[in-house]
């Protein structure tokens, strides 16, 4: 019985593993934004595109937004063609929920410079993903190539002064992959709170 | 800070306190204890950081599962004081959530006591003042990060246990132990699997727990929040995990903690396990634990026949053996008898070598087909054993014509013309040795010898190459003695010589073949009850009439072909009757089988869960496997298992009796039967509070049962 099942196994695999996996192309999917404007990922097919899942209540996002860490990232990319979403999936029955307009006034609020934020309130995107932890980064190449996928940073605290000393994989991703190199750390385990479906 | 701890200081140099410092988040209190209150130089002792938490929240394990972060320490110490790395105790998963929107987390709820040894240098000077930063994320639905900054204040001494030692040590006890077993890992492209083969010890701690998880210690390998399938074996267990879908590293070993949990998902055992994964493509698991699964999830040990495991060649030997005895059970005997006619009657030579090997292969590639088509049936999902020919009402009434034709053949009504049994004549063909082959196999499917149970069950479960080999070998056993008599001339010289005998003990042969004709008729009544039965007979009468104006035909010189017109109208009749017999709506027999039957009341219907709740409640079960096509399970039931000594010992231990019915198909019953490392019936096994089940042989005698019984307390 079991040979059969690996063989099954091995017929469902790329079904199963297209999912999220890096090297594999990034799932499409359309969402609305904070300004009620859609997003659609594959209308991005030639740039790049960096995929952030955000939520302010997460002490972990507010890290890399009170260091303007995360904030730094997005301007850089915007000043290198990279379009950047970011994606809150967070159920509007929990208490960290924000309302789109509630949403966008934050990410303004703190200077951030993300192309869209995106709001993902039945989570469907967040689990075409698999996003577990906010943040959790993705990296899509022109090609709609998932090429990284995990942790901003090497630094797993919520201590904004480990910002400084920290390893940026998406800085270092995004890098190599805008100069045609492949990334060389390209999945690395996500840290942070869960993502709240 | 420093004055209270100069306070506990002063306080625990007047009393037998913890020693402890304390600090606070919203909802965690972090408390430093040691387990001494004198550090003694060179010699390391034991401090643990206490996490209680407030209800519902949790902190985490080394490896925090789909979010979250793992607690941390960093140790402020006096000069040559070394800490060791945090011991963790056992996690617990945390959902959050429901599935499939469910995250799993790896950590504590209520309270955790994380260890850390403390080694002081050979000598210092002064008082050891151990101070620990703390930082932890203690999460609910949200998260909120927290960390204390704890302190004691040690003076130098012999070793003095304090109110924190005890603690200490039964946290300590509580630890994750060394895996003690065998483990392995193996993975396709979807899952992962841990397959856990465990000492006796190891057993017993596991067969008592609710549940069992696995905690990997490097993320990005397995999804914390998959579920893990659970399932038991006679030899271990299984954990089917769900691969990383975005893996982070290289996959080399599986490393973590196998925990086992009470009902609360409190751990109550754990153990570390290091296995290294097995090289591609993986081999089935079944082959390293025998593949005798049992029910997900529950803990309740079903299976564990106390042999140990049967190795190929064990079984390919058993099955030997096993076959060699089927020659001598009443099912085959009378088909076998005809063969044996046949060698009285070629003598020795060449053509007697022929005929002997041309029959063995009749035996063996009707063995291999059988295999073949079981292997398949339970390769497209029938739960099914040995034994599965007889539980179709079609092949019984199948068998039933052709048993019926051969006795007829026998008594003299009509010759085959191709063949078959063609046990006279000096021109008995290779073909009809073939056909004496396959007829002795289809007529020992009954009978399950004993040593076969043992060696089908193992075969089912392998490889398809290896169940084939088995069932060859069950072949080869059954085909021996008559390869044997054509090889060896003088053995055959000693049979009585061919004459006028053979023709009365030809047709006496008739009798028991009309015997098993008989038996069929009732286990075709037990399926479908009367109506199939009237249908049945109706069609031997038809099929009877058949045989007989084909007989004719055979001798007269005229009219051949009108005697061979009725043949043929009467032989459609017998196939439209015996059609009937099995299609007839089963509304008679609605009833469980068993309760159909006049049963002793001693005897209750077999459950799976019944059985449960009684080992479960310490009490002894006796399960009795059978079936009506059995003829083994007949004899044992009436010889043994019906006897008043019988009943009144069973009585005794007040064992509760079940019987698990297989005359029909029944997935649980095939499940339970898999489960004891069995494939057909007859199944005995006594279920002993605290104690392994005991699988007691295949024939039973009175004195086994009572032995068995005697193990019950």
């Amino acid at each position: 019985m079991r040979p059969l099942s690996t063989v099954l196994g091995l017929l469902l695999a790329p079904a199963l593993a297209s999912a999220v996996t890096v090297g594999q192309p990034a799932p499409d999917f359309t969402l609305t934004g904070v300004d009620g404007k859609p997003a659609k990922l594959s209308d991005y097919k030639g740039k790049h595109v960096v995929l952030e899942w955000v939520n302010p209540g997460c002490p972990y996002v507010r890290k890399h937004y009170d260091s303007k860490n995360m904030q730094g990232l997005q301007k850089d990319a915007a000043g290198k063609e990279v379009v950047w979403l970011a994606v809150n999936s967070t159920n509007p029955t929990h208490s960290d929920y924000l309302k789109p307009a509630d949403m966008g006034a934050w990410m303004s609020k703190s200077g951030g410079a993300p192309k869209a934020t995106l709001m993902d309130p039945d989570g469907k995107v967040g689990k075409l993903y698999s996003a577990k932890t906010t943040p959790q980064m993705y990296i899509v190449d022109p090609k709609g190539q998932l090429v990284y996928n995990g942790a901003i940073d090497d630094k797993r605290s919520a201590n904004p002064d480990d910002v400084k000393t920290s390893k940026n994989f998406v800085k270092l991703a995004l890098a190599e992959t805008l100069a045609g190199k492949a990334v060389s750390t390209a999945a690395t385990t996500p840290y942070g709170c869960s993502v709240k479906y | 800070m420093k004055l209270l701890l100069a306070l506990l200081f002063l306080f625990a140099q007047t009393s037998a306190l913890a020693l402890s410092a304390s600090g606070k988040s919203d909802n965690v209190t972090a408390t430093l204890l040691s387990d001494t209150e004198k550090v003694t130089p060179g010699k390391p002792f034991t401090v643990a950081v206490r996490l209680a938490m407030a209800p519902h929240w949790h902190t985490y394990w080394q490896n925090p599962g789909d979010s979250g972060l793992a607690t941390t320490i960093t140790w402020d110490l006096p000069p040559g004081f070394k800490a060791g790395p945090i011991q963790w105790p056992a996690p617990r998963r945390l959902p959050l959530g429901t599935p499939p929107n469910q995250l799993v987390n790896f950590g504590y709820e209520g309270e955790a006591l994380l260890l850390t040894e403390l080694m002081p240098p050979a000598e210092f000077g002064g008082n050891a003042d151990i101070k620990a930063k703390v930082e932890w994320l203690e999460c609910m639905d949200v998260c909120i990060p927290g960390a204390a900054t704890l302190g004691l204040t040690l003076p130098q001494g012999a070793v003095q246990s304090t109110n924190a030692t005890s603690a200490i040590q039964s946290a300590r006890a509580a630890l994750p132990q060394a895996w003690r077993g065998a483990s392995y890992a193996m993975q396709d492209a979807a899952t992962a699997q841990l397959a856990l083969r465990p000492d006796e010890q190891t057993a017993q701690s596991l067969s008592a727990a609710k549940r069992i998880d696995f905690f990997p210690f490097e993320e990005g390998k397995i999804e914390s929040n998959a579920p893990q399938k659970l399932e038991r074996f006679d030899q271990g267990l299984t954990l089917t995990l769900a691969r990383a879908k975005q893996p982070v590293g290289d996959y080399t070993k599986l490393h973590g903690l196998v925990v086992a949990a009470n009902a609360q998902g409190q751990p109550v055992w754990s153990a570390e396990v290091s296995a290294p994964w097995q090289a591609q493509p993986a081999p089935p698991l079944g082959r390293l634990l025998s593949s005798h699964v049992q029910r997900d999830g529950t803990g309740v040990a079903v299976a564990s026949p106390s042999s140990a495991p049967l190795g190929l060649l064990a079984a390919l030997g058993l099955a030997f053996v096993g076959g060699l005895i089927l020659n001598l059970m009443p099912c085959v005997f009378p088909v076998l008898s005809l063969k044996v006619l046949s060698f009285a009657q070629l003598g020795a030579g060449a053509q007697a070598r022929a005929h002997g090997l041309v029959f063995a292969a009749g035996i063996v590639l009707s063995f291999l087909a059988l295999a073949g088509v079981l292997v398949a049936l339970r390769a497209g999902g029938h739960e099914i054993g040995w034994g599965f020919q007889l539980q179709s009402p079609a092949v019984i009434v199948g068998l039933a014509a052709l048993f019926f034709l051969l006795a007829l053949n026998l008594a003299g009504v009509f010759e085959f013309a191709f063949g078959v049994v063609n046990a006279g004549g000096e021109t008995a063909s290779l073909r009809s040795a073939f056909g004496n082959g396959v007829l002795a196999v289809v007529a020992a499917s009954p009978c399950t010898a004993p040593f076969m149970g043992a060696a089908l069950g193992y075969a089912i479960t392998q490889s398809i190459g290896e169940a084939l080999a088995v069932f060859a070998a069950l072949g080869f056993g059954m085909a021996l003695p008559y390869v044997l008599l054509a090889w060896f001339p003088g053995w055959a010289a000693r049979l009585p010589r061919p004459g006028a005998w053979m023709v009365r003990f030809k047709q006496f042969l008739s009798f028991p073949l009309l015997a098993t004709v008989v038996w069929l008729t009732w286990v075709l009544g037990v399926q479908v009850g009367v109506d199939g039965v009237a249908w049945l007979l109706l069609g031997l009468t038809a099929l009877g009439v058949a045989a007989w104006a084909w007989g004719i035909s055979q001798i007269s010189v005229l009219k051949k072909s009108i005697w061979r017109g009725f043949s043929a109208i009467a032989n459609g009749m017998a196939l439209w009757m015996g059609f009937l017999a099995y299609a007839t709506p089963e509304s008679s027999v609605d009833k469980p089988l068993a309760a159909s039957r006049p049963e002793n009341a001693l005897w209750q219907v077999y459950s799976a869960s019944r059985v449960e709740e009684l080992v479960a409640a310490g009490k002894p079960v006796f399960i009795d496997f059978t079936a009506a096509w059995c003829v083994s399970c007949q004899v044992n039931k009436k010889a043994v298992l019906g006897t008043r000594a019988t009943e009144a010992a069973f009585a005794a231990k007040n064992v509760t009796l079940m019987r698990a019915d297989w005359t029909k198909r029944d997935p649980e019953i095939a499940r339970a039967i898999n489960a004891l490392g069995r494939s057909g019936v007859p199944v005995y096994v006594l279920y002993r509070p605290n104690q392994a089940p005991l699988l007691l042989p295949e024939l039973l005698t009175s004195g086994i049962v009572q032995d068995a019984l005697k193990t019950l307390p």
